[in-house]
């Protein structure tokens, strides 16, 4: 398998993600926490996209409502040509896991899965057995982020860069249309977050929609387009002309 | 999309979360043994206790075969003293009569019966050999109600009753050996045509008795357990002839005689049904002849009533005590399950983030309850059949007693079966407040 297999459609459709006017409030006891106050934003196929703003801007938030994790107070949202805003809880569920990936801050592989079994989990939910073939696809997809030697291993044996490469495999398990990370460098050294990025981008190279909350700029410099939010507002939204790691792949062709 | 049928991907899943749960359980063995104690108590409780229920009923069962469950059984009973006994000599008259077994044969559903007079522990005499054992004196109908085998030769037959020759008084002078007595007084010879002392008169033995288990005493009524190894089995009329009507006693200088003409009297009917009213209508003719309460009327088939409330009472501690160590158990597995649905919040909130809906949660943790009860429970039916073959042997061999256990085949299956439903009782709250929490909630739960 290579990253090849995901070329992007260029379809005339409107991108991916759609989201309009969305607000989400938290009511508590006293107050009402507008953590967003109307976002619109459009994400098109192919995108990889880094979320910055100060905290508590909003932007986990924002990545919950797209990941499908909660409903929005009021607003619409997209995903494809459906508009998941109105869904059920298990509509919801059925939605992640036949078009989501997520990679968390902290990898949250499951501690008694191998690294085969835990990239296997999205699979398990989508009332289908798992078979030979399914199981072969874990193990590529194990050896395409580099851990085909680690296959029975369990997250505990392995370093924090490693188990996000699992995370990584178990985001695409399911050919995601969209790949959504929280601060996926937040809790690795620098060299580390280097790799991570470049298997991202390159990711992302092959196809892959990807929307990434980081604080920092030297991550959010691997993204083609960068939007800033504050108070529940997006702030700016420029796009990246010079991404890192797209110039070092293109040549590599 | 796939078209794997629904059925084939739900056994999938169950698999799979079994083979998870088994993991979980093995990673905890200390916990989950102690979690499932309560479970493995209540099966074995269910299996022991439903076991030497059933023991104790097929014993009862096999006593009342013994005595017959179509027969009625007719003893004579000493009536309650009164102020006359004082007197230094006094020969107390009681019991059934010859009149007596007369009158029984014309109740229309009697068709057998059988007198029997029962000289209390004699020696028997032959050689260097003395033994003590009752005498009875019966008919050959003896033999066909009470279904007595013969290890040799013959029992009693009709024509034993008859006037014999070769004799003084014209009577036959046999008998037919119980098995101990033909052991010993015969240690090393076939005893068939030998002959052996009863009250100084030579008896020829004409048969010997297999071996039979004696009878249980009826609670509260007039039988007693009885043996019958070592009696020694005569025609009736020689008996009358030989021991007399009389029976004296010598009780501390005081001499007493009793007479009693006939000590038993055993009826039997055709069926089952028959047993109880034909009882009734013996306990009448014998209340309208007799002046005394000085009989007693026994329908061994009322001991299947014991016996069947003896099971009852099994049954009620069973159901009791299984009840209250399998909620106990339930208990214990809701708490652990509790414990470990917080334990593993995060992985809650990971599942539900990579696509588990709220019934996949609640499946897996109802399983891993179930799987865990189910676990418990196979442990507890090893431990009962522990109990229902190790307790009885253990009784045997350290207090000789008999404690009768019979494994009941269903009651392992039955508290299996409990064992899932308390998993599916006592998970469900666990596995429903599992599925309920919010995935974000879950996901940043330390
Ligand atoms: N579950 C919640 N309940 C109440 N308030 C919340 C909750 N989650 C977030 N908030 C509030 O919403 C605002 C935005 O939070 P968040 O999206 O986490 O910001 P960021 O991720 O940018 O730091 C903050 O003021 C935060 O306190
Ligand atoms: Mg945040």
């Amino acid at each position: 398998m290579s990253f090849h297999n995901y070329t992007p459609v260029l379809s005339t459709m409107p991108g991916v993600v759609r989201i309009l006017d969305l607000v989400k409030n938290y009511e508590l006891e006293a107050v009402t926490v507008r953590a967003l106050r109307g976002v619109s934003l459009t994400v098109e196929e192919g995108d990889f996209l880094a979320l910055m703003g100060p905290s508590g801007s909003g932007k986990s938030t924002l990545l919950n409502l797209l990941g499908c994790l909660d409903r929005p107070t009021s607003g619409n949202y997209y995903l494809g040509e459906e508009d998941v805003s109105e869904m059920e809880d298990d509509q919801l569920s059925e939605i992640r896991s036949r078009y989501l990936g997520f990679i968390f801050q902290s990898y949250n592989l499951l501690a008694q899965y191998t690294v085969v079994e835990n990239i296997e989990v999205p699979l398990l939910y989508q009332d289908r057995r798992l078979s030979e073939e399914t199981r072969r696809r874990c193990v590529e997809l194990a050896e395409l982020v580099g851990l085909g030697d680690r296959l029975d291993h369990r997250p505990m044996q392995l370093s924090g860069g490693q188990q996000q490469r699992v995370a990584i495999a178990r985001a695409l398990v399911n050919d995601p249309h969209l790949i959504l990370a929280d601060e996926p460098t937040g809790n690795l050294d620098s060299r580390t977050s280097d790799e991570i990025m470049q298997l991202l981008a390159k990711l992302n190279q092959a196809g892959k929609t990807i929307i990434m909350v980081t604080h920092e700029t030297d991550i959010a410099a691997w993204a083609r387009r960068v939007v800033r939010m504050r108070d529940g507002h997006i702030e700016s939204d420029e796009p990246n002309p010079h991404p890192n790691g797209h110039i070092a792949l293109v040549t590599r062709h | 999309m796939n078209s794997d049928s629904p059925l084939l991907v739900l056994w999938d899943k169950c698999c799979r979360l079994m083979v998870l749960a088994l993991r979980s359980l093995w990673l905890h063995k200390l916990r989950a043994s102690l979690s499932v104690l309560g479970i493995i108590i209540g099966t074995a409780a269910v299996i022991s206790l439903m076991a030497f229920g059933e023991g104790s009923m097929h014993d009862a069962l096999e006593d009342i075969k013994r005595q017959g469950a179509t027969n009625i059984i007719v003893r004579s009973i000493k009536p309650p003293d009164d102020g006359s006994s004082q007197r230094r000599s006094f020969t107390v008259t009681y019991g059934l009569t010859y009149a007596d077994f007369e009158r029984f044969q014309m109740v229309s559903s009697v068709i057998g019966s059988v007198p029997m007079r029962i000289v209390d522990p004699q020696e028997i005499r032959r050689m260097q050999y003395m033994h003590r054992g009752r005498v009875v004196g019966t008919t050959a109908a003896y033999q066909n109600i009470n279904k007595i085998q013969l290890v040799m030769g013959r029992f009693l037959v009709d024509a034993d009753e008859e006037e014999g020759d070769g004799d003084d008084v014209g009577m036959r002078n046999v008998c037919v050996l119980g098995s101990d007595v033909a052991e010993a007084m015969f240690p090393f010879e076939s005893p068939l045509g030998q002959t052996v002392v009863l009250n100084k008169h030579l008896f020829v033995v004409v048969g010997v008795l297999a071996e039979r288990m004696p009878t249980g005493a009826v609670g509260g009524s007039s039988v007693s357990a009885e043996e019958f190894n070592n009696d020694v089995y005569i025609p009736l009329r020689t008996c009358r002839g030989r021991y007399g009507e009389r029976i004296y006693i010598r009780q501390s200088g005081a001499r007493s005689g009793e007479q009693v003409e006939l000590h038993q009297v055993t009826l039997t009917v055709t069926d089952m049904d028959q047993v109880r009213t034909t009882g009734d209508a013996v306990r009448d003719l014998l209340e309208r002849n007799h002046l005394k309460k000085d009989w007693g009327v026994t329908v061994p088939l009322d001991r299947l009533e014991a016996a069947e409330r003896q099971k009852q009472r099994f049954t009620v501690l069973l159901v009791f005590i299984a009840s209250i160590s399998l909620f106990v158990g339930g208990i214990g597995i809701m708490n652990i399950m509790l414990a470990t649905v917080t334990e593993r919040t995060r992985e809650i909130g990971i599942r539900r983030a990579l696509g588990a809906k709220r019934r996949d949660i609640t499946f897996q943790f109802l399983i891993e309850a179930i799987v865990q009860t189910s676990v418990g429970g196979l442990f507890g039916v090893l431990l009962g059949l522990g109990i229902v073959y190790g307790v009885p042997y253990a009784a045997e061999q350290f207090f000789n007693s008999h404690l009768p256990a019979k494994l009941h085949v269903l009651s392992i299956f039955l508290s299996l079966g409990v064992s899932i439903c308390v998993g599916v009782l006592f998970g469900w709250y666990p596995a429903q407040r599992a599925s309920r929490l919010d995935p974000i909630e879950a996901l940043r739960h330390e």
